[in-house]
């Protein structure tokens, strides 16, 4: 288990990368935006990027707006 | 009269006036037949950006969206509702492929916020164009120029395609033009308050001085607001909350196409002089009374 910081939230997961977090978190397939410690990535680089302890998270997404 | 058969009525006024669309002088005058726009590599028909927050459900918002005739729709950014397990994400009810996407920055208060944000919504895949929204404060979510400008200088270096929504001071606009944004978007009023076009003069010299698309933004109310804004020389508009909170928003956003495409005519048109007093339209030759 690691305990992430998710959307300004502590959770603990059993993830190993960005993308089993979006996974376990039931967003897979989803027009998910992901940031991890400050730096944007490709959806190429979820699988490549390893989640630990005290990482810093946001999933964000298109909402309705002007 | 019941109110849904009210509803219903409106309904098909509102089909009727669509279908109609082919007999629209628009259709025959040649004046604006080929009178497309540019921003970056898009060329575009429509002269109406629209938003889609505040709709009262997507079948409302979708059904506007068509009658609106827009080939951009603006959005938000948002952390992802993690408690919710619905999706919830408003590109399901959107055909994909069939509208550029124009995220913006809102909730942001600095350039570097607008810049992150900005990063976030590129790496959707969906968009390389990015309205800045950076307010200065929540009672009047007035844009703050500086940090617009910063924000704006950044992400053109970037490589964003860059659509500034900023006050109407035609200095400020100008100096976003040499920033290198692709189309400078003065509000006509602060957003969401249906007010109108505040100061007509300021957006007509920023319509006339600009040479990138001036698109007025935000604070518009109706249709003749939209229409003044054509007529003062903008390219187009960017509006949500008229549409989404008229009490039928696919007739307003017909409503609004329609206002669009009569100020862009008279606008192209040339309207006529003001005169002080009376000028009688037969003359006052050849009078029957002596």
């Amino acid at each position: 288990m690691v305990e992430l910081i998710i959307n300004g939230s502590r959770r603990e997961v059993e993830a190993a990368t960005v993308v089993d977090v979006v996974r376990e978190l039931g967003l897979a397939g989803r027009p998910v935006v992901a940031e991890v410690d400050g730096a944007v990535l490709t959806e190429e680089q979820w699988a490549s990027t390893e989640v630990r302890t005290g990482m810093n998270i946001e999933l964000v997404h298109f909402v309705g707006g002007g | 009269m019941s109110e849904a058969n009210r509803n219903s009525e409106k309904q098909t006024d509102t089909n009727r006036n669509m279908s109609s669309k082919a007999d629209w002088p628009n259709e025959t005058y040649a004046g604006t037949a080929r009178d497309t726009w540019r921003i970056g590599n898009l060329e575009m028909t429509s002269r109406f950006f629209l938003g889609t927050g505040l709709f009262p459900n997507p079948f409302v918002q979708t059904e506007a969206i068509r009658a609106s005739g827009a080939e951009v729709l603006t959005f938000a950014i948002r952390r992802v509702d993690l408690e919710s397990a619905e999706d919830d994400s408003i590109l399901q009810h959107l055909e994909p492929g069939a509208f550029q996407f124009l995220p913006n920055t809102s909730g942001s208060r600095t350039a570097e916020e607008a810049v992150r944000i900005a990063r976030l919504a590129r790496a959707s895949g969906l968009s390389d164009w990015i309205k800045v929204e950076i307010s200065a404060d929540e009672r009047t979510l007035l844009p703050d120029p500086i940090e617009t400008l910063r924000a704006t200088e950044i992400l053109v270096k970037e490589g964003f395609t860059v659509l500034p929504y900023i006050s109407d001071d035609p200095v400020i606009c100008r100096k976003l033009e040499e920033a290198g944004a692709a189309a400078i978007m003065p509000g006509g009023a602060p957003i969401g308050t249906g007010l109108g076009i505040l100061n007509p003069y300021n957006i007509g010299l920023i319509a006339e001085e600009a040479s990138v698309p001036v698109i007025v933004d935000a604070g518009l109310g109706t249709a003749s607001d939209a229409a003044l804004a054509m007529e003062l020389g903008a390219s187009a508009i960017l509006m949500n909350t008229p549409v989404a909170k008229a009490q039928d928003p696919v007739g307003m956003a017909l409503a609004m196409r329609l206002a669009i495409e009569g100020g862009r005519l008279a606008h192209l048109s040339g309207r006529m002089p003001k005169k002080r007093y009376a000028s009688a339209s037969s003359g006052l030759q050849s009078l029957i009374v002596e």
